[in-house]
């Protein structure tokens, strides 16, 4: 999966530069940067409103709102944090204008779109650790959409985006130490909901 | 709250790789100690590595071609307004520069021009000042007239 988690030291330094270009009016820095972050914005936005056509067009406008801002962008903020706060401001817009209960609200029978990739099992695999993790992955992919927006945003930015809590505090405009309270809040709740799916069992 | 409470808060966030490097050396000292709390940090690792292992969604390549065909449309559209913008400060200044300079030109070419260093000077110059603010004026009032337009323009876009 490529360019699906934050990026190294040199793949930031290339989006300063495309950055720039962009501010120049250059097309192929456009399509670089449209390019790089695509998997990464696409997976953020589907984990904030749940419904890929939503996903889809936010992930439309965002891009559009990047073109708008570029002018204005503070280039002591990295690009990171400002495309996904434009995200997040337009997914909660959304969603307040389209559902607004569910910004609080589970959302039932919510399952997570996979690659062809995705369902290749890699070699060191036999088919039945294929089809457990599998299982494992759509039971943690549901009760992770069962949980509310905040929840879930913190939980796609720490693992699947692999982002540092300061990065997560950037881009979520909250302190710190309101992060942290929200990733734990949220592995305990995901956890809870696990384990109820097993009668008081423990979810491994 | 006890020491082993304190250190059981922090064992989510352990599994999540997000403790400050005294919170780290914390819960290590604890774990030595605390069968209990080493139980309970087991039982977070499989949730965190399967958070981690999730497979991404990825956008379909038309969402990828529809979103650039939008941007760069976009891009050139403001390209153009910017172009547009420049050339229209250009041509106000020309114009105002044009009103400004038509006064001496004007006493130049009917042989007055002495008369703005002549005993009549105050006179002179006040008849100048009053031009030069018409001539402000006139520029005031197309620039509010072309700013409604273009808020016309963009409320139709």
């Amino acid at each position: 999966m490529v360019g699906a988690t934050a990026l190294t030291l040199e793949g930031l330094v290339a989006v300063d530069a495309d950055v720039v270009r962009l501010r120049r009016g250059d097309l192929n820095a456009l399509a670089e940067l449209v390019t790089r972050y695509q998997n990464r914005l696409y997976r953020y936005l589907l984990r904030l409103v749940r419904q890929p056509a939503e996903a889809e067009d936010l992930f439309q406008q965002t891009w559009l709102r990047v073109v708008e801002k570029i002018g204005s962008f503070d280039a002591s903020r990295n690009f990171d944090a400002r495309l996904f706060t434009l995200a997040r401001n337009l997914a909660i817009d959304h969603l307040r204008r389209i559902r607004p209960e569910s910004l609080d609200e589970p959302l039932a029978n919510s399952s997570h779109s996979e690659t062809v990739a995705d369902r290749i099992p890699s070699k060191d695999q036999t088919p039945l650790d294929h089809a457990l993790a599998t299982e494992r992955r759509t039971e943690i992919s549901e009760a992770m959409a069962g949980l509310t927006m905040v929840y879930r945003e913190v939980l796609t930015l720490r693992f699947e985006d692999e982002m540092k809590i300061e990065e997560i505090a950037q881009v979520t405009a909250v302190p710190v130490s309101t992060v942290k309270s929200r990733l734990r809040r949220s592995l305990e709740q995901l956890r809870y909901a696990l384990e109820a799916r097993y009668s008081g069992g423990t979810w491994q | 709250m006890s020491e082993h409470d304190k250190i059981r808060e922090l064992l989510a966030l352990a599994a999540a790789d997000t403790l400050t490097s005294a919170e780290e050396k914390q819960v290590a000292e604890h774990l030595r100690s605390c069968g209990a709390c080493s139980n309970e940090l087991a039982a977070w690792q499989p949730i965190a590595s399967e958070l981690r292992r999730l497979p991404t969604p990825q956008p379909s390549s038309w969402l990828v071609r529809a979103t650039l065909a939008r941007a760069e449309a976009k891009l050139s559209e403001q390209a153009e307004q910017e172009w547009n913008r420049r050339v229209m400060i250009v041509v106000v200044a020309l114009a105002w520069l044009l009103t400004i300079a038509s006064w001496p030109v004007s006493q130049f070419v009917s042989g007055r021009f002495g008369s703005l260093l002549g005993p009549k000077f105050s006179h002179t110059w006040i008849s100048f000042a009053a031009f030069t603010a018409l001539g402000w004026l006139a520029g005031g009032v197309a620039a509010v007239v072309l700013a409604i337009r273009q808020r016309g323009e963009r409320r139709l876009a």
